[in-house]
């Protein structure tokens, strides 16, 4: 007779087999991100080089700036786990709960939210956001409430604008030099004036075109609508994101941009367009919104959080009058996960039974109500009258 | 795809070493350990140590309690109660037969005459008699199935066997085709209903050519692929693939009964032959076994002489690395010590590596939730059991889990969330009474 192992049923994982399990999900998540990084080198570096405006070694800036991130993040996780594991510290207990935690990701999506001036020190304070406030001192990975790298992006962003600005900003040597920007990304132009013009919204920075590949200015990894779908393209076959969360996502910031734009004034699908493909709408619906640790965990979840968020982003866009429309209604979606995610659990199991239909008629209501309001908000902003909204407010 | 059907998904057989080798009858150990436990009932021994017993002979029962019946399943003496590993889990206390090697039988086993005139009430008394219980894990009395008021129309015949390494019903339906096709017949008339649906894997085609050849005798018959997925062999979904219906409790409100294959040729012998439940199909397998077979043994039989007839376990093998698993892999047990018996429901025995390795955190992915066929959100029901919320687990249906594991199976961080939901699954019992 001998003594065996214990364990749970099932004693077939897929997780025990080679290419599954959530380092490869991880893994994914990294390969989606290199047709971004590398757009972004070559707008900011290889582009800018070729026009002549920067030497050989700038060149390579951009990239060097991203891989900084991520290597800061993975620095200060490492120090983290370092000092807080009083019992056993040890260089492999470290380096063994690294490979459990992911720590590279968050680095790296926060230097892509990034303007490429950023000084490398606002880099660090903002990866010891993300990274330590943002990840570890919920828990560590699995456990963090906001989307790490989007809360340390958020913090600089509040209080450090300033010195970014005037570091060069969120243009390249190249960008820096045409007039015709006016000192402005696209969505800044539109918090600052208000106005729904083709003329001074898209036509300086080019044509539609331009915003989809890329070549407008703004943050390193935001603009390329272009990489980033290759990127959720791949994350997509690999089943990593579900197709449908930045669909829905994206299709309700279009639809409400495309209302509100037909309400007040040029009423063109370039301002839909034009309001997805600006401010970091694409980034942040491929690979933040998707964020399994941060947003819902099933199905039903996943998409009311994309109607929710989708809301948000374009009522903070015109309402608030802050460029950031998209982190802004991220960071305070992601605090109604949890709810999200047990209400739509209910919904599931109960379909319209009691309580199953209370809930799904909550917020249901919550949804329409937030639409409505915003629509009626963003309307009134603009000097056009709209007779029955304007009879409403 | 917010309310998706759930489609099962595929899962690596893993049984092509044992399908291979023919199943071996072993019919004489030694010693036989019978439990005095059937599913969760305990039953009172009718024997005492010393008495002489033969084949088939009334052993133990429960008489309150669905009128539980075990017979002997060799002949010999009753040399004890000894307590015996159980699939269950536990140690149980079991009647110890020596063999005398003289195979008597009972003198009810015997031929039965007028099988053809027999009517439903005497085909459900002899269910009841024979003891007949589901072969296929859940062990429950059949007679009780077919005492129901509800108008049949169809008994479906499980041939599945989804889950992986298992092969012990493969091997026994293509070894007696005929007979499974007559204790089917037997159960359609035990209902009163008009056909009979043998209900296969697509991937088992053997099954459909063993039993081709006797359809034309059994023009009531119906074969039914079914796609090569887990959990396929769960009985509401061959219950809706078959009929398009569904149900809550029990298949008879979608007009069918389900039972397992090895159950139907169990009950063609209890027909025919007056031959109670007094032996069923194992099937030993897994890496840690050196040549993987299956085998009809009597109930009581110790494993560990099976898996000596198996070459015994793999060279060098580690046991504090390998799991014992009584049943499947998917929804099996693990057993500590290797001195486990065959009881009613114990399909198979599985020695494998344990899992090792450490993993991450659950990261919400939501692949558990997708995937479970009731439709669950396995990450919500684990944060109600961790929070005790019980009103919360009846909200989430946390008492629907069939507990089939492919939660588990699919979490890529290796969370034990089957786990999780079972124990919901517990509290809310618990709870609610
Ligand atoms: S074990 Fe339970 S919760 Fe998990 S998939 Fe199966 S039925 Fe769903
Ligand atoms: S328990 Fe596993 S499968 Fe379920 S959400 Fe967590 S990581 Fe994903």
């Amino acid at each position: 007779m001998a003594r065996f192992a214990g364990g749970k049923a099932p004693f077939v994982r897929a997780s025990e087999e080679k290419d599954y399990g959530t380092k490869v999900i991880m893994r994914d998540v990294m390969i989606a991100l290199l047709p971004v990084i590398l757009f972004s080198w070559y707008k900011n570096g290889i582009q800018v080089y070729i026009d002549g405006n920067i030497g050989l070694l700038e060149m390579f800036y951009p990239l060097f700036f991203i891989l900084i991130g991520g290597f800061l993040s993975v620095l200060m996780e490492g120090i983290f786990y370092f000092v807080t594991d009083k019992e056993n510290r040890s260089i492999k207990g470290v380096m063994q709960k690294l490979s459990l935690s992911f720590p590279a990701i968050p680095g790296l999506i926060l230097a892509l939210l990034l303007p490429l001036y950023t000084p490398i020190w606002v880099l660090i304070f903002a990866a010891f956001i993300a990274t330590i406030i943002g990840k570890m001192i919920f828990g560590g990975f699995g456990h963090n409430v906001f989307n790490p790298a989007l809360l340390g992006y958020a913090v600089v962003g509040f209080t450090l604008m300033g010195v970014i600005n005037n570091a060069g900003g969120l243009f390249n040597a190249s960008e820096a030099v045409v007039d015709a920007y006016a000192g402005a990304t696209p969505l800044g132009k539109l918090a600052s004036s208000g106005q729904i013009n083709y003329d001074t919204l898209v036509a300086p920075y080019g044509s539609l075109w331009d915003f989809f590949i890329g070549t407008i200015p703004g943050a390193l990894g935001e603009t390329s609508a272009l990489a980033i779908l290759f990127g959720g393209l791949y994350l997509v076959i690999r089943k990593v994101i579900k197709w449908y969360t930045p669909v829905i996502y994206v299709g309700t910031i279009f639809v409400l941009s495309w209302i509100i734009g037909a309400v007040t004034g040029d009423a063109g699908l370039w301002f839909p367009a034009y309001s997805i493909l600006s401010g970091g709408v694409m980034f942040a619906a491929v690979f933040m919104i998707t964020e399994p640790v941060t947003t819902p965990t099933n199905v039903l979840g996943k998409v009311f959080f994309a109607l929710f968020l989708g809301v948000f982003t374009v009522l903070f866009r015109f309402v608030g009058s802050l460029p950031e429309g998209v982190g802004t209604s991220l960071i305070f979606m992601n605090i109604f996960t949890l709810p999200i995610d047990k209400f739509t659990a209910v919904i599931r199991t109960k379909r319209f039974k009691k309580p199953g239909g209370l809930y799904l008629g909550i917020l249901t209501g919550l949804l329409v109500i937030l639409a409505v309001y915003t629509l009626v908000k963003a309307g009134a902003m603009y000097t056009v009258y709209i007779p029955f909204l304007g009879w409403v407010i | 795809m917010i309310f998706q059907k759930a489609k099962g998904i595929h899962i690596e057989g893993r049984k092509e070493a044992c399908k291979k080798i023919p199943i071996k009858d072993y019919l004489s150990p030694k010693y036989v350990y019978i439990p005095l436990l059937q599913r969760a009932t305990n039953l009172k021994a009718e024997v005492s140590v010393g008495d002489e017993v033969k084949i088939g002979q009334l052993v133990a029962t429960n008489e309150q309690q669905m009128n539980i019946r075990v017979h002997a399943s060799i002949s010999g003496k009753v040399t004890g109660i000894k307590k015996a590993w159980h699939s269950s889990g536990k140690m149980v206390d079991s009647i110890e037969i020596e063999n005398d090697f003289k195979n008597q039988l009972i003198e009810t086993i015997k031929k039965e005459e007028n099988v053809d005139s027999l009517t439903r009430e005497q085909l459900i008394k002899k269910m009841e008699l024979a003891g007949i219980t589901g072969l296929g894990g859940a062990g429950f009395p059949t007679h009780i199935k077919y005492k129901t008021k509800a108008k049949i129309d169809a008994v479906i015949i499980n041939a599945i066997e989804c889950e992986p390494y298992l092969t012990c019903d493969f091997h026994f339906i293509t070894k007696y085709p005929e007979k499974l096709l007559k204790g089917a017949t037997y159960f359609m008339r035990a209902a009163d209903a008009q056909k009979v649906v043998v209900a296969y894997k697509t991937y088992n085609y053997q099954i459909r050519e063993a039993l081709q050849p006797y359809l034309s005798k059994f023009p009531h018959v119906e074969l039914h692929p079914i796609k090569n997925i887990y959990p396929a062999g769960w009985e509401k979904y061959i219950v809706e693939q078959v009929t398009k219906k569904t149900y809550n409790g029990l298949p008879a409100e979608a007009g069918v009964i389900v039972n397992n294959s090895a159950t139907a040729i169990t009950f063609c012998d209890a027909v025919e032959m007056n031959i109670p439940l007094i032996a069923r199909p194992v099937s030993i397998n897994g890496e840690g076994i050196n040549h993987p077979s299956s085998f009809y043994v009597p109930i009581g039989t110790k494993v560990s002489e099976l898996v000596e007839l198996c070459g015994g376990y793999v060279k060098g093998l580690d046991p504090l690395k390998y799991n014992y698993i009584a049943g499947g892999p998917m929804t099996g047990r693990a057993i500590f010590i290797d001195d486990l018996i065959v009881n009613d429901t114990l399909g198979a025995v599985i020695v494998k590596k344990a899992s090792e390795g450490v993993y991450p955190e659950c990261l919400g992915c939501g692949k558990c939730a997708d995937v479970c066929p009731v439709y669950l959100t396995p990450t919500e029901i684990k944060k109600a059991f961790e929070r005790k919320d019980v009103k919360l687990l009846g909200d989430l249906n946390a008492n629907k889990c069939v507990e089939c594991g492919l939660c588990s199976y699919i979490c890529p961080s290796h969370i034990e969330i089957t786990e999780a939901v079972a124990k919901g699954k517990d509290l809310l019992r618990k709870g609610a009474k």
